[in-house]
């Protein structure tokens, strides 16, 4: 049929189809969909209409792409490459000068292997807690009416986030060190506390995991739509199974997903340990500081290079857990 | 046991009785009262912000009225909360759950009212079939065009079996040819399976073509309800007149017999006449043109419609009217052509009193 | 979430949040003995070091902005606009530093610095070796420093240029009659300028408080300062911690409110802070 022939009146309404339609319902503050409506979208790139400009692109005279980008793989090589070979190649240079494991088997063994797991042990648990309570600070923000709590809170931990490493550590000091003001105020030091310890550290890195899995968390709950809630209601799904099947699996990749970005960055760290605790806990970024700095024996520096070398292998499976989930999350909650 | 085995099971009746409902000092309902047959297609049509949108709400239980009813078969059901409500709805857009098949998303209701694994997808399966996306079960939403997952939305709203399927502009998102095929197979379920359907649009064509009467709402408040044709022809008030179709106002004279005199021609009147200065409400193709020297009106533009041309006129008194001649009775219709102007011979409708502009 | 729940996490976060902050700020003016002073806060500027650690970091944090805007924004524009197979290898290859923790980077840093002076002494390279590694100007902390706040900053400026029509730009500047230089610097430039400002700021604030390379490899900006003092003067590094924080604070509201008065009032929705849709890697 033609779009002419669809109702009597046809000739009559088509004038008012100039009109501009309105904007979606008052409601509802999803933007138009832009792009759902034409027929045949192949869903995982989105945009059909990229094609041709990107061909076009390609025909722009401007001289030499890679040329432009040139300066940045030279200074990546230089300062990112070879410090990356560099480690690569102490981690299996032996004593001898020979290639071998001796290194790397000795990094996860004894002391270092105290160091790897307290490590992965003290970075699990932080991230865990940072994820729960980013999460229901996160929820508690973002289901307010109130935008002015909403950007306070958001704001507060775009700086609480960037708020690590020495100054962090000297505000915990000042507050539940040794002559801290809450320890001294309460006695908390009779009743055993100490925060140079395991779970001083764990204390201390969530003021910054917890800002951090909000800034990462409230975008995902932004992208939880009200039809959704309201489109389970009307299957007969109570507000425990809206979470329980919709609400919570929609969120998984981003929960995931922040969950492996506050693990990589409390392994990471180390400013924060290295001015508050010294190397009274366990920490593989302790002890490759240590061993870089001679505070051992000396030789050990291929062993801490082997330590790097386990780091990055840690970090690499962080990102590549991260990154999947993250491109899954904004498909589902773009 | 599946879906279409079952006899058809017929819509319920619905009543909304003195509807009421605002936001603040926003009144987006102001006493609405409507009665829907069973297995009627009634669409909601206004501008936006004209309450509309809110009535469905409150059919859908997604919003509570400050007052009055709505009965469904006679039971009030205001204080039942959504989930548990025998209605169905089909929202704009986005609302099928990114993280379940298009199956899984049909059966979705099933799952929650703990139906069996086996029979969900057989039922799911079905209703797909039904809405023409046999074999698309296993993709994902974003697998999915705009037209195919509002189709997926109408399934999840069937799979209930809903005594009352509420429809939130579901077309509105979509492309025109999408559309339009989108629209006939709605209507054609909808007749199948004889369900009571409310259809909130904004888009008088969509309502003209698929429903069987059209409410009209401006201000929280009903204009008209009546069929397609009725309201076309005959619109009850001055805002249902400007809004559905196209019309001229055009000055005249009521005598007092139940006639007017409309551009010098005589027409009956519809409806109560009075006598005096009157407004006259003609349909562009009402009108008749013939290009004539000395003629009381000259062409200001015109514009190509397929099978008609819309020709703009400024008459001598400074009124400018519409009028729609066959395309091929157009081609000596060129702007600044001197013509005359007739209504045809059919009855005329007159503008309220004090509505004229 | 329940009706009580809400406020009772908004009640424990604002205690677990601004509880240090108010003790350190107890911490720093309260001295036993002495009363309530603020000799913690005056006496920083005359404290041994500040000025010259301070300046360090300053100076290195500038010129770590400079190379790093120096060679992301080519890169990317590039990659925008005539070269799209540049983008996925731009991605990954600014994404690689994330895998590498500030630790370890120092440790093949540290690797690489020492070969100097065990096998090229007697090449005119040593000479490059030493300049480097000037305690005065450090530039093996820029290098570095750059390659830890690229992802942070290609990151921002992809999304700038998302949201900006690069291509239009140009062309339109190019149909007026600019030359490829010219379009690039009086038309996309000024439209990137809150993306720019936005990558500055994560990148000064990165370098401000960066303490791993730093000392690791025994160089003394400002962060290294503040840990050597505080062994002799616990409440002046607490004070100084303070006030960084302040200045973030301030540079962070600073940025945000330029950002958002050039935004469109749909997009502000998607409320963004600038600094840290990621952790940095200072700690």
């Amino acid at each position: 049929m033609t779009p002419h022939s669809s109702a009597a009146p046809s000739g009559a309404v088509r004038a008012h189809d100039a009109r501009p339609a309105p904007a979606g319902a008052a409601h509802e503050a999803t933007p138009p969909a832009g792009t759902a409506g034409s027929p045949m979208i192949d869903g995982t790139t989105g945009r059909p209409a990229k094609t041709a400009p990107a061909r076009r692109a390609r025909r722009l005279p401007l001289p030499g792409g890679l040329f432009a980008a040139l300066p940045l793989f030279l200074v990546i090589g230089l300062a990112f490459g070879l410090p990356a070979l560099a480690m690569t190649d102490g981690a299996f240079t032996l004593a001898d000068g020979s290639y071998g494991l001796d290194n790397l088997s000795r990094s996860v063994d004894g002391a270092y292997r105290t160091a790897l797991l307290g490590s992965i042990e003290l970075s699990a648990l932080t991230a865990a807690g940072g994820t729960l309570f980013g999460l229901l600070l996160a929820q508690a923000v973002v289901s307010s009416r109130g935008r002015a709590l909403r950007e306070a809170v958001l704001t507060a931990s775009g700086v609480l986030a960037n708020f690590g490493g020495v100054p962090l550590a000297f505000a915990f000091v000042a507050t539940l060190g040794n002559a801290g003001v809450l320890t001294t105020s309460l006695g908390l030091g009779d009743h055993g506390w100490s925060l140079y310890s395991f779970w001083g550290l764990a204390l201390t890195y969530l003021y910054f995991l917890v800002p951090l899995m909000v800034l990462t968390v409230a975008p995902a709950l932004d992208g939880l739509r009200v039809q959704w809630r309201e489109a389970a209601r009307d299957c007969g799904a109570s507000a425990r199974q809206y979470w329980r099947h919709v609400g919570l699996p929609v969120l998984l990749p981003s929960l995931l997903g922040g969950f492996v970005l506050l693990f990589g960055s409390a392994f990471a760290a180390y400013a924060t340990a290295a001015a508050m605790v010294g190397s009274s806990v366990p920490l593989v970024t302790l002890q490759i500081a240590d061993a870089l700095s001679g505070n051992v024996l000396v030789g050990q520096e291929n062993v801490a290079l082997a330590l790097s070398l386990d780091m990055v292998v840690v970090a690499a499976l962080v990102m590549a857990v991260h990154l999947p989930l993250q491109r899954r999350s904004t498909r589902w909650l773009a | 046991m599946t879906v279409l085995d079952q006899p058809v099971r017929t819509g319920a009746a619905l009543s909304i009785r003195g509807l009421r409902r605002s936001f603040g000092s926003a009144v987006a309902l102001d006493g609405l009262d409507l009665d829907v047959a069973p297995g009627e297609l009634l669409a909601l049509l206004g501008p936006s912000g004209c309450g509309k949108t809110t009535a469905l709400r409150v059919l859908g239980g997604f919003e509570k009225p400050d007052e009055g009813q709505v009965l469904l078969d006679g039971e009030d059901i205001v204080p039942v909360a959504a989930e548990r409500r025998d209605t169905a709805m089909v929202f704009q857009s986005y609302s099928l759950f990114p993280h379940l098949t298009a199956a899984d998303n049909v059966a979705f209701g099933l799952r929650m009212r703990k139906v069996r694994t086996a029979e969900r997808r057989a039922r799911a399966a079905e209703l797909l079939e039904l809405v023409g996306l046999a074999g698309h079960g296993d993709r994902f939403p974003h697998q999915l065009s705009g037209g195919q997952q509002q189709r997926v939305a109408l399934a999840r709203a069937l799979a209930l079996r809903p005594r009352l399927l509420l429809l939130d502009e579901p077309l509105s998102a979509l492309d025109a040819r999408v559309r339009l095929t989108l629209r006939e197979e709605i209507r054609r379920l909808q007749l199948e399976l004889g369900i009571t359907t409310v259809f909130v649009t904004h888009d008088q064509e969509e309502a003209l073509s698929m429903a069987d009467r059209v409410a009209v709402m401006n201000g929280g408040r009903l204009e008209q309800c009546a069929s397609p044709t009725e309201l076309y022809e005959r619109p009850a008030t001055d805002f249902v007149a400007e809004f559905i179709g196209t019309m001229n106002r055009i000055p005249g004279r009521a005598d007092g017999d139940g006639t007017v005199d409309v551009l010098g021609v005589r027409l009956p009147v519809e409806g109560p006449a009075g006598s005096g200065p009157v407004t006259a409400l003609v349909r562009p193709e009402a009108l008749e043109i013939e290009a004539a020297d000395g003629g009381t009106g000259r062409i200001v533009a015109t514009a190509f419609h397929g099978p008609t041309t819309r020709v703009r006129v400024a008459l001598a008194d400074g009124t400018d009217v519409k009028a729609d001649v066959p395309t091929h009775a157009a081609a000596a219709l060129t702007p600044g052509t001197a013509v005359t102007v007739r209504p045809r011979q059919r009855p005329v409708v007159l503008a309220a009193a004090g509505g004229a502009r | 979430m329940a009706r009580l729940g809400r406020p009772l996490v908004l009640l424990l976060a604002g205690i677990y949040f601004l509880v240090p902050l108010l003790a350190s700020t107890v911490f720093t003016v309260n001295i036993p003995g002495q009363g309530v002073t603020l000799s913690s806060y005056t006496r920083i500027f005359t404290a041994p070091g500040f000025t010259g650690s301070l300046l360090l970091s300053l100076g290195l944090a500038a010129a770590t902005v400079a190379l790093v805007l120096l060679i992301t924004v080519p890169a990317a524009v590039a990659a925008r606009l005539s070269a799209p197979r540049l983008r996925p290898v731009l991605e990954v290859v600014c994404t690689l530093p994330l895998v590498v923790p500030p630790v370890a980077l120092t440790a093949g840093l540290g690797t690489v610095l020492r070969w100097g002076p065990e096998k090229l002494s007697t090449t005119p390279l040593y000479q490059t070796f030493v300049a480097v590694q000037n305690p005065d100007f450090p530039l093996v902390l820029v290098l570095a420093y750059a390659v830890m706040a690229l992802p942070f900053v290609y990151r921002a400026l992809d999304a700038g240029l998302r949201s900006v029509d690069v291509r239009t730009l140009v062309e339109a500047a190019r149909d007026c009659g600019a030359s490829w230089p010219r379009a690039l610097v009086s038309a996309v430039l000024p439209n990137l300028r809150g993306t720019l400002l936005n990558a500055s700021f994560l990148t000064l604030a990165l370098v401000l408080g960066e303490f791993t390379v730093a000392s690791l490899l025994g160089f003394r900006p400002f962060a290294v300062w503040m840990v050597q003092a505080s062994g002799s003067d616990a409440r002046l590094s607490v004070a100084v911690s303070l006030l960084s924080l302040l200045l973030t604070w301030v540079l962070l509201l600073a940025l945000t409110t330029v950002g958002n008065r050039r935004r469109t009032p749909r997009s502000s929705r998607t409320f963004e802070v600038p600094a840290a849709s990621q952790g940095k890697t200072s700690r």
